[in-house]
């Protein structure tokens, strides 16, 4: 009955924060509405299921997103939009569209008491039924239609490890810059990169084939740092490949990391590829300058592959990690792999798994 | 590595290489890669690093795989195996059966009136029978012999029987008010002895062996298979419900349903988005205290007792908080009959025996949660370890009226998968807990009769078969390949209608749909039932549309004709065929699990979880185009219909601030009244745990003094937080 809608493409690169909201499981209709983003050319921050308010408003700042879009199935969606809405005015980040949904549960009273409040739209039942699933992807689309640059101020004094808006803001800045416009590369750079060589903190590299665990383990030695030194902060910035087809990416380094959302000292940032030509993005070598800049003690940077040119993993870090599982195929096949004459320190992830 | 820096002069433990695994909470090879980076960074970096995690002596982790042994991963492909085995010699014996049965006949058609001169033909004829004959098993012979008897009681107007030595008698017909006398069970009439061994192997009678048709005999008479659902606001509350739905039945089978706060273990708090689930779509529950108002009033030792509690992550703690709850009653009422307290042996006698006799279920199914549900919130190897620790004190304590786990396929279904899928993964989380139960060392016969499954049923045409199809598969794998007795034969599942099913636009027509599926779950004898109200998909149901619900049950139980049969499915072309092909489609994905390792290898890749959210976009996909046609939603709507007008007029249930803050109030009572008394408990639970003990013992002891929040809490600390997957 419906017939198949026309992709809405943007003017600006998207990028969105998806979630069911705290102590809800239902993430049927979210992880179709990414899907439906991200094949519509939306870079979406996926962060899977049950999270708090404060985590979605702190990711959508770290992230520099235009949106949050959270389901909630489980009651209570008026005070945690509220919440969300009063914390992103609090936040100075009113800018951030928030969008919603949650089937029947949400009545028509309240998604008028929301929408009032500040919340873009609440979809309905029969908004699915109306719009359908394009229609409404493409009224986020349209909705966040923006460049986040212009509510940023960019500079060099505010961008310290306690304001993650500002630096969020640069490292967006560096990488629309980077592809397009090498005098305001020039400019930015030269805003940052002073007070980035005079911190100069440690930066760590991790790579290796997906599915290996780069994320969880990434997590696990951020809780033993963190267990050393509760307050330290830490920057993390992956990257994660763009389709090519689409534009869109699901970046979802961020769903396997407990610590990210425990500590308030540790900043992430996911980076898509975009038109890069391997899985790191050209902007990478910026971002850790800007994260540098800002003051962080210790820099990881995730990729999946080691990079070419100026954003190669061993040159941009300290010391590089290559994490693999024993599931390699033939021995000579690792003489194939590149990085293992590279890396610092070579991890068998998944080590129960090991050959016999 | 030392392929590839020719260092092969260096011995491999100089190279940084390091062993891990990262999935396993605090795993000494992870710390071994942190020490070594630490190194690098200052001898590279000239940072000055330092920690106060011992550095373990390996650079690998010394822990290997866990849940299931390395050499049991194939299980799952063993019991496809075991399945079409069973079927390959019902075929092959059939076949057997048959020919000595032609020639039998041919043999007495032919044979010569007395006193004619031997037929060389009968004389052939009677070599190759008695050849064939050999070939036939007792099992075979036995299964065509005693059908005269079986067809014999079966026309008796009533069925004795035993059930755990209990001698039971159920009348076999029913008289319709045209007088006709209606079976229970109706028999077929095949006359061929292969049909009739071919049928007792792939179908039997309900109560028999493989329970394709059902796992008793009969239905009980005296116990509609109905639940008295309940779970908003404050334990007060929820209780004053309990009393009202179960006020008219002698059976009190109290359904209690968790607000989310609860269902992910943490305490009611004052921050919105925590503040405004407290007793929303569940009632909310932290302490002990909460459990024994929720279910004042109820006997829980009785035998006609039984409490489900839908509940996973914190199924341990809320479980002991129960238990604890049920033996305090029993002490109370020692107390006041005595006019003295019980003294220690006699509180001892006390518990004892409250833990033999309390019956219920707690879902407490941890598998399904990673692949569908989503409220699992400690690791799931801890969690694994923990639900064996239930079973295990259920076997050590004699608690054999309890379901330590209900297996359950409802949040797949609700969670976008088809039912085969439903099915599959059901199934195959169910033989996973019993592999590592039997791991753990326990009997395969002391384990399975505490297991219980949980089904949705929704409008496929594969939803007819869904109970059939359990049961066959499952008392196939005891027998053959478990080698387990009767009673670990019986699957007994719970069928909740669909709740997916159901529509907020035109919500009276939800009743229809409701009505369907309760029908095909009362023909496929389920054990017991759940009816949605029509108004699930907006709002906690109102006790109007709760009661329509229930009439859905008793209209199709008392008033049905076709009801008053209890083996309607069987003998079906369509259910027969059903059955086959949705059974060999469970052992299909059964084998396609085992080539990603078992259950617990393709969920370490997201496979189930992708499979369901396919199976969701499929749904979603054609629901939207149409092609699926859902009447009053994309099909058959109603163009004058305003359905925020028409919903506007529900009324809508929403946990009042008073009921919330009355919670937060009895928490910090709670939480000031132990004070004294609740680090200790802790720091004793997480010793236990640090040790390996078994930590439901110990919750048993820790809820006394603690809360929700605060165990969960202290569990986090030992055992690791839930990792979310994609």
């Amino acid at each position: 009955m419906n017939a198949p809608l026309a992709v809405y493409r943007p003017h600006h690169n998207i990028r969105i924060i998806t979630a069911t909201s705290l102590f809800d499981g239902h993430d049927a209709s979210t992880n179709i509405m990414r899907r439906i983003l991200q094949d519509s050319g939306v870079e979406v921050i996926h962060l899977a299921h049950n999270r708090s308010v404060q985590e979605l408003v702190k990711t959508a700042i770290e992230e520099d997103a235009q949106g949050i879009a959270m389901s909630s199935y489980q009651g209570g969606h008026v005070e945690a939009f509220k919440y969300m809405i009063d914390l992103l005015r609090e936040s100075g980040a009113s800018h951030i569209r928030v969008f919603g949904g949650g089937g029947g549960v949400i009545v028509a009273d309240e998604i008028k008491e929301l929408e009032a409040y500040g919340v873009t739209k609440i979809y309905s039942p029969e908004d699915g039924t109306t719009m359908g699933l394009q229609g409404m992807a493409n009224h986020m689309i349209e909705c966040m239609d923006f460049s986040t640059l212009d509510f940023h101020q960019l500079q060099a004094e505010k961008l310290t490890k306690n304001n993650t808006k500002e630096l969020a803001g640069f490292i967006t800045a560096l990488q629309h810059a980077k592809a397009a416009d090498p005098e305001k590369l020039a400019e930015l750079l030269s805003i940052i990169e002073p007070q980035a060589r005079r911190n100069s903190p440690p930066v760590i590299g991790v790579t290796g084939t997906g599915g290996a665990g780069k994320s969880s383990l990434t997590d696990e030695i951020i809780v033993r740092f963190l267990y050393d030194n509760k307050d330290m902060p830490i920057a993390v910035i992956c990257c994660d490949p763009s389709r090519r087809k689409t534009g869109g990416a699901l970046l979802g380094d961020r769903i396997r990391m407990n610590s990210i959302s425990n500590f308030p000292s540790v900043y992430m940032r996911s980076l898509a590829t975009r038109d890069s030509a391997n899985e790191v993005s050209e902007a990478l070598p910026e971002a850790i300058q800007a994260a540098k800049a800002a003051g962080f003690e210790l820099i990881i940077a995730e990729t999946a592959g080691i990079g070419q040119g100026d954003s190669r993993i061993t040159d941009l870090a300290d010391i590089s990690i290559y994490v693999m599982t024993s599931d390699y195929g033939a021995p000579s096949q690792l003489e194939k792999i590149d990085m293992l004459d590279y890396a610092d320190i070579i991890v068998v992830n998944k080590f129960e798994k090991k050959r016999q | 590595m030392q392929r590839n820096r020719k260092g092969w002069e260096t011995s491999p433990e100089q190279f940084p290489v390091y062993g891990t695994i990262a999935s396993k909470f605090n795993d000494d090879g992870v710390t071994a890669l942190y020490h070594g980076i630490i190194d690098q960074l200052n001898a590279q970096a000239g940072t000055r690093l330092s920690s106060t995690l011992e550095r373990p002596e390996a650079k690998v982790s010394s822990s290997k795989a866990i849940v299931i042994p390395t050499d049991r991963t194939r299980y799952l492909s063993e019991i496809s195996e075991s399945v079409r085995q069973y079927h390959a010699k019902t075929a092959q014996q059939a076949e057997t059966v048959r020919n000595v049965w032609h020639l039998s006949e041919s043999i007495r058609l032919l044979s010569p009136t007395a006193g004619d001169a031997p037929d060389a033909a009968v004389e052939l004829l009677t070599r190759e029978k008695e050849a064939q004959a050999l070939a036939v098993d007792k099992e075979t012979e036995e299964l065509i012999s005693t059908w005269d008897k079986v067809r014999e009681a079966y026309s008796q107007d009533e069925l004795v029987y035993e059930i755990r030595g209990r001698e039971i008698r159920v009348a076999l017909h029913t008289m319709s008010l045209s007088h006709s006398r209606i079976p229970k069970i109706a028999l077929p009439k095949f006359t061929d002895p292969a049909e009739i061994y071919s049928w007792r192997r792939r179908e039997n009678l309900p109560g028999s062996f493989p329970y394709t048709g059902g796992v008793f005999p009969l239905k009980r008479m005296e116990e509609d298979p109905t639940r008295m659902f309940a779970g908003e606001g404050g334990p007060a509350q929820t209780n004053r419900r309990f009393r009202l739905l179960s006020e008219n039945y002698a059976a009190k089978r109290l359904s209690t349903a968790f607000d989310s706060v609860t269902l992910y273990g943490w305490d009611p708090a004052e921050r919105p988005d925590i503040y405004g689930k407290i007793g929303t779509s569940g009632v909310s529950i932290c302490t002990l205290d909460d459990v024994k108002v929720l279910y004042d009033g109820f006997d829980l030792c009785s035998p006609t007792t039984s409490v489900s509690m839908t509940i996973n992550g914190p199924a341990p703690i809320i479980l002991a908080m129960f238990m604890n709850c049920a033996s305090d009653q029993q002490i109370e009422k020692f107390s006041a009959e005595r006019g003295r307290k019980p003294d220690e042996s006699e509180a001892g006698e006390i518990s004892k025996q409250v833990l033999a006799n309390v019956r219920g279920t707690v879902q407490a199914d941890i598998l399904k949660e990673d692949q569908g549900q989503n409220t699992c919130i400690f690791s799931i190897e801890f969690a694994l370890k923990m639900m064996g620790d239930i079973q295990e004190f259920f076997i050590d304590n004699n608690v054999r009226n309890f379901y330590s786990v209900s297996v359950s396929g409802y949040h797949i279904a609700e969670a976008g998968a088809n039912p085969i899928t439903q099915l599959a993964l059901t199934l195959s989380n169910g033989f996973t807990y019993v592999e590592y139960y039997l791991a753990r060392g326990m009997d395969i016969n002391e384990i399975a009769p505490n297991l219980s499954f949980f089904f949705s049923n929704g409008m496929d045409p594969e939803y007819t078969v869904i109970g059939r199809v359990a049961r066959r598969i499952w008392s196939i794998a005891m027998r053959e390949r478990y080698g387990a007795s009767t009673g670990s034969q019986r699957l007994k599942y719970h069928i909740q209608t669909s709740g997916r099913s159901l529509h907020s636009q035109e919500i009276q027509f939800n009743d229809i749909r409701t009505t369907l599926q309760a029908l095909c779950a009362i023909y496929d004898n389920c054990n017991s039932l759940h009816t949605n109200a029509y108004d699930e998909a907006i709002t906690t149901p109102s006790s109007e549309s709760v009661r329509r619900a229930l009439a859905i049950q008793l209209i199709i139980s008392r008033e049905w004709g076709l009801a008053k049969n209890e083996n309607m499915n069987q003998g079906s072309f369509i259910v027969e065929e059903l059955t086959d092909l949705v059974e060999e489609a469970v052992l299909c994905e059964f084998d396609r699990i085992t080539d990603r390792g078992g259950v617990l290898g393709a969920m370490e890749t997201g496979y189930q979880r992708s499979k369901i959210q396919e199976e969701s976009m499929y749904y979603e996909r054609l629901k939207h185009s149409g092609d699926y046609p859902i009447i009053g939603v994309n099909t058959f709507r109603n163009p004058e219909a305003n359905f925020a007008e028409e919903n506007a007029t529900l009324e809508l249930a929403r946990a009042s601030d008073e009921d919330k803050n009355e919670q937060l109030r009895r928490l910090a009572e709670f939480h000031s009244a132990h004070q004294q008394q609740a680090p200790q408990a802790l720091e004793a639970l997480k010793q236990a745990a640090l040790n390996g003990d078994n930590i439901f013992e110990q919750l048993m002891k820790t809820v006394r003094h603690c809360s929700l929040g605060q165990i969960t809490n202290a569990l986090y600390e030992v055992g690791g937080q839930y990792r979310r997957n994609m």
